[in-house]
C-alpha cells in the first residue's frame, strides 16, 4: 500500500494532467485508514467513536477524491515491488476504477458520519466496541482500494481483506443475537468459496497469459485458448456475481446484510455488491477483452433470475433489512443484464450500443448505491429507534420520525424505477439499449432481450409493490406495537449522513448529466466507444438511427406542475365547503385496532398466491381443543413461512453430502498410531509414483 | 340469451305509481333535489321490518323509481331507515351511523317497534325508541308496515 515510507518504493508513475492528486489522496486515504484502525484499537471508548468516524469519512473523501480525478481523465499508475513478497503491488487507477472509487468512497464518507450517531447510542458490544472500531476503517480503505488493484496477486489480496473485515463486522452484533453467527459462517464459508474460485481462475488465467499484471494479462489474452479462456470466465464470473448476491450464490447475502450492525449493512450493499460488478467488467470485457455470445447470454440469465427471484423474496419478506437485502440481488440483477447485454452486442460487433448497455449498467450502480445506502441507513435508524426490524409490529413512525420517513421515501422512489426517482434513468437507458438492440441479428438476440425487457419490467412492477409495503406498513398508519409508538427521531449526526446520501439521490434524480463525460470515460476504460447517453444536464439516447431522449429535469418540472394543477384548479375554482371533523367510519362498532391494519404479510398474500408454484410457501394450522370437547377450541397456532426455495433445493443437498462425507471420514482416524504411519507411507509411495510416471 | 328472452317475456311487472302522498317535503329533505340514498339500521327489530324494506324496493313496488336507492354505508347516505326498538347493543352504533351521514340528514323510524317500542317496550335490553336515541324526522307506523306505506314515506322525501 502506496503510505508513508513504501512512496519511496514507487518504481514507475505514468499519468497525464493532474499528477499529483490521484497519488497524493491514495497515500492520504491509506494513511487515515490506518489511523483509524489504531485509534479504533487504543482510544478510550468516548473519544473512538468520533475520531474513527472522522477518519473513516477522511478515507471515503480521500477514496471519492482519486475517483473523481480519474473519472476527470487523469491516469495513474505505479508499481511498489517493496511492498508484497514475491509479486509486489501493482496499482492503477483509470475510468473504470475510477467510478467504482468514487460511488464507495461517497458512501463510505456519508455512512461514516452516519455511523458515529448510530454507534454512539449502541451498548458496549456491537459496532462501538473496540474490535469492531479498529475494523471499520480497514474496510473502508479495502472498499475504496480494491479497484485501484493493477495484478492478480494485489487484487487478491485486497479482496480477501476486504472480505475479512467485512466478515468481522457482520459478526460485531454476535453476543445479541444467536442468528448472527450463524450469519456469519454462512458469508464466510460463501466469501472464501468465491476466493477459492477467483484464485483457480486467476492462476489459469495468469499461467496460460504469461503474467499476472493487469497489462500482462491484457496482452496475453488473445494468445489463450478459447477453452481457456471460458473457463476463467465461468470461475471467476461465479465468484463475482456471487459477491453481487446474484442468484443462486446469493445465500450469503439475506442473511449478512440483515445481521450486520446498519451502517455495515449500507456499506456492504451499496459499496461492496458493487466490487463484483467491478470485477465482472475489469475481467470479462477489458482483461479478457470479451468473449463469444454464450458467456453473455450466461449472464444475462443469472441476472434476469435475481432481478425476479430477488425481488419476489423482497415482497414476500417482512424483516425490513431482509427486504432490502433481496432487493440488492434484484438490482444486482439489473446490472448483470445490462453487463451481459453490453457484453453481448460486443460480441456481435454492434460496438456503440455495447457502450450504451453498459452506461446503463454502471449508472444503475451508481443509483443503486445511493438510493440503498440511504435505504439501510433509514432503517438502521428504525431499528435503533425502535429495536425491530419486523415490518408486522412497525407503523406509525411518519409523525415520530419524520426526517427519516422523508429521506426513506426518497430512496423508495429511487427504488421502484419511478419517475422521478433516480433508478428510473438508469432502468429507462437499459431498456432503450435492449430495446435497440433487437436490430442486431441472431436467434439468441431475438429470444433474450424481449424476455430480458419482460423481466425488468416484471421486476420493476414489483418493486414498486415492495416499497409501497416497506413504506406503507413500516412508517404510515398507527404503531403496531410500544416500541413503535415510543420510537423517537434518529440524533442529528444520523440525520446529516443520511441527508448527504439523500442529496446524492436527489442529484442523481435530477441532474444525471453531471456524471456524463465521467460514466463515457468508465465504458471508454475498457475499449467501448464513449456513449454519449447521458450528457449536458439532460439524458439523451444519442444513436445513429435512433432519437429517443429524456430530460430528467423536465420530467420532474412537469410532475410538479401536474400536481399543482390537480391540487390548485379545484381550490380556486371548486366550491368552498365547510369542513366538519367527523369520526373515522368503523361500522358502528367501535375504533378498529392497529391489530386490525394491513400487516406486511398480508399486504404480501395476493402477490405470494400469484406466485405461489415460484415461492412454494409453507404453513402450518394446529388447533388444540379443550379437553373436555373436540367442538371447543382453546388455541390456534398459525404458523407460514416463505422459504428461500433455491436456498433449500440448491445447498441442503449439498450441505447435507458434505456432513456425510465428514462422518464417513472419520473412520479414516481410527486412533491407531500404525494406520497414520501408514496413510504417510502410502501417501508418499503414491506421490513418488505420480513423480515418476509425470516427468 | 336466455336473460334477454325472459326480460322480454315478463315485461314491466311494477304496479302503476299511487298518487303523490299527502303532507309537504320536510324542509331538509328539498335540498336533495329528489334523489335520496337509504342506509338501513336494525336497531333491534325482529326482521318482520326489514322484510317489507325489501318488499318495497323489489320489481312489483320498486321504490327507486322514486328517487330513492338503498346504499351501503351511511357515508354514501342521506335518510337512514331504523327499525326495531332500539336495544342496549345498538343504541351507541345508531347514534355513531346518524352522525357518520353528511348533512342534511333526515331519520325514518320504521314500525311500531320504531316508534314507541312496541311488543318490546320494557325489556331489559331495550334502551327505548329511536327518536330517545336520535331525532326522528319521519314516522311510518305499522307492525310491520306496509311496502307501499314505506314507499309513501319516503316519497314524502324525494317529492315525487
Amino acid at each position: 500500500m502506496p503510505a508513508g515510507a513504501s512512496g519511496d518504493h514507487r518504481r514507475a508513475a505514468e499519468s497525464d494532467g493532474a499528477v499529483s492528486v490521484i497519488p497524493a489522496a491514495l497515500a492520504t486515504a491509506t494513511a487515515l485508514g490506518g489511523a483509524g484502525a489504531l485509534a479504533g484499537c487504543s482510544l478510550p471508548r468516548g473519544m473512538r467513536i468520533p475520531v474513527v468516524g472522522a477518519l473513516t469519512a477522511g478515507v471515503g473523501v480521500g477514496g471519492g477524491a482519486v475517483g473523481v480525478a480519474a473519472l476527470g481523465g487523469s491516469r495513474w499508475a505505479a508499481a511498489l515491488p517493496g511492498v508484497l513478497p514475491l509479486a509486489g503491488t501493482h496499482l492503477a487507477v483509470d475510468a473504470l476504477a475510477g467510478l467504482f472509487m468514487a460511488i464507495a468512497g461517497a458512501v463510505v464518507a456519508a455512512v461514516a458520519v452516519y455511523g458515529i450517531g448510530y454507534a454512539a447510542g449502541h451498548g458496549p458490544h456491537g459496532l462501538g466496541s473496540r474490535t469492531a472500531q479498529a475494523v471499520l476503517p480497514l474496510f473502508a480503505l479495502t472498499l475504496v482500494l480494491v479497484p485501484v488493484a493493477a495484478s492478480v496477486s494485489t487484487f487478491l489480496v485486497l479482496w480477501e481483506l476486504m472480505a475479512l473485515a467485512s466478515l468481522l463486522l457482520v459478526l460485531a452484533e454476535h453476543r445479541e443475537r444467536a442468528s448472527v453467527r450463524q450469519a456469519g459462517v454462512w458469508y464466510a464459508v460463501m466469501t472464501h468459496l468465491g476466493l477459492v474460485l477467483l484464485l483457480i481462475g486467476f492462476a489459469l488465467f495468469a499461467a496460460q497469459a504469461g503474467g499476472e499484471t493487469f497489462a500482462a494479462l491484457r496482452a496475453g489474452a488473445h494468445t489463450v485458448s478459447p477453452m481457456v479462456r471460458g473457463l476463467v470466465f465461468v470461475l471467476v464470473a461465479a465468484a463475482f456475481t456471487s459477491k453481487a448476491g446474484a442468484v443462486p450464490l446469493h445465500a450469503w447475502l439475506p442473511r449478512a446484510h440483515p445481521e450486520a450492525p446498519s451502517p455495515v449493512s449500507a456499506l456492504m450493499s451499496a459499496a461492496m455488491v458493487n466490487l463484483g460488478i467491478y470485477g465482472l467488467v475489469r475481467t470479462g470485457l477489458d482483461l479478457l477483452g470479451g468473449g463469444p455470445a454464450w458467456w453473455w447470454l450466461g449472464l444475462m440469465a443469472t441476472g434476469g433470475a435475481s432481478a425476479v427471484y430477488g425481488i419476489l423474496q423482497a415482497a414476500m419478506a417482512s424483516d425490513l433489512k431482509r427486504l432490502l437485502a433481496y432487493s440488492t440481488s434484484e438490482n444486482m440483477g439489473l446490472v448483470l443484464i445490462g453487463v451481459g447485454a453490453s457484453g453481448l452486442f460486443a460480441a456481435y460487433g454492434d460496438r456503440p450500443l455495447a457502450a450504451l448497455a453498459l452506461a446503463a449498467a454502471l449508472l444503475h450502480v451508481v443509483n443503486h448505491a445511493a438510493f440503498k445506502a440511504l435505504l439501510f441507513c433509514a432503517a438502521g435508524s428504525v431499528l435503533r429507534a425502535t429495536g425491530l426490524r419486523d415490518l408486522d409490529r412497525l407503523g406509525g413512525l411518519r409523525p415520530r420520525m419524520p426526517v427519516t420517513a422523508g429521506l426513506f421515501a426518497l430512496a423508495a422512489l429511487g427504488a421502484v424505477a419511478l419517475p422521478p426517482g433516480n433508478g428510473f434513468i438508469s432502468e429507462w437507458l437499459l431498456l432503450q439499449s435492449l430495446i435497440h438492440g433487437l436490430a442486431v441479428p441472431g436467434v439468441a438476440v431475438a429470444v433474450v432481450l424481449p424476455l430480458s425487457v419482460a423481466l425488468i419490467a416484471l421486476s420493476a412492477g414489483i418493486a414498486a409493490a415492495v416499497f409501497v409495503k416497506a413504506l406503507g406498513v413500516g412508517f404510515f398508519a398507527r404503531p403496531r406495537s410500544e416500541q413503535a409508538a415510543d420510537a423517537k427521531e434518529a440524533p442529528p449526526l444520523m440525520l446529516a449522513g443520511m441527508g448527504l446520501l439523500g442529496a446524492g439521490c436527489a442529484a442523481l434524480a435530477l441532474v444525471p448529466g453531471l456524471l456524463g463525460d465521467g460514466l463515457d470515460r468508465a465504458v471508454g476504460a475498457v475499449g467501448l466507444p464513449g456513449s454519449g447517453a447521458v450528457a449536458g444536464g439532460g439524458l439523451k439516447v444519442r444513436l445513429a438511427d435512433v432519437s429517443a431522449t429524456l430530460s430528467p429535469l423536465w420530467v420532474v418540472a412537469a410532475l410538479t406542475a401536474a400536481l399543482l394543477l390537480a391540487v390548485g384548479l379545484p381550490r380556486l375554482y371548486g366550491r368552498r365547503r365547510r369542513r366538519a371533523n367527523a369520526r373515522l367510519w368503523d361500522c358502528g362498532g367501535g375504533a378498529p385496532t392497529p391489530r386490525m391494519a394491513y400487516t406486511a404479510t398480508s399486504f404480501a398474500e395476493p402477490l405470494q398466491r400469484v406466485f405461489d408454484d415460484v415461492l412454494a410457501p409453507e404453513q402450518d394450522v394446529n388447533v388444540t381443543p379443550v379437553r373436555e370437547s373436540a367442538y371447543l377450541v382453546e388455541r390456534v397456532r398459525f404458523q407460514h413461512r416463505v422459504p428461500d426455495r433455491i436456498e433449500h433445493r440448491l445447498y441442503e443437498p449439498v450441505l447435507r453430502a458434505l456432513a456425510g462425507a465428514g462422518q464417513a471420514s472419520r473412520r479414516l482416524a481410527g486412533g491407531s498410531v500404525h494406520l497414520y504411519l501408514g496413510y504417510g507411507f502410502v501417501g508418499l509411495v503414491v506421490l513418488l509414483l505420480i513423480l515418476a510416471v509425470g516427468w | 340469451m336466455g336473460l334477454l328472452r325472459k326480460i322480454r317475456d315478463t315485461g314491466r311487472v311494477a304496479e302503476p305509481a299511487p298518487p303523490r302522498p299527502e303532507g309537504g317535503v320536510p324542509a331538509k329533505a328539498r335540498e336533495l333535489g329528489g334523489s335520496v340514498q337509504v342506509r338501513c339500521v336494525d336497531a333491534g327489530s325482529c326482521n318482520g321490518c326489514e322484510i317489507e324494506i325489501a318488499a318495497a324496493f323489489n320489481p312489483v313496488y320498486d321504490a327507486e323509481r322514486y328517487g330513492a336507492r338503498l346504499v351501503a354505508s351511511p357515508r354514501h347516505a342521506d335518510v337512514a331507515l331504523v327499525t326495531g326498538p332500539v336495544t342496549r347493543n345498538m343504541a351507541q352504533p345508531l347514534r355513531r351511523t346518524v352522525a357518520a351521514m353528511g348533512e342534511p340528514r333526515l331519520v325514518v323510524a320504521v314500525g311500531d317497534c320504531a316508534i314507541n317500542c312496541g311488543e318490546f317496550a320494557g325489556g331489559y335490553g331495550v334502551e327505548g325508541a329511536v327518536s330517545d336515541v336520535v331525532p326522528v324526522d319521519l314516522q311510518v307506523p305499522g307492525c310491520p308496515p306496509e311496502p307501499a306505506e314505506i314507499i309513501a314515506a319516503l316519497r314524502r322525501v324525494t317529492g315525487r
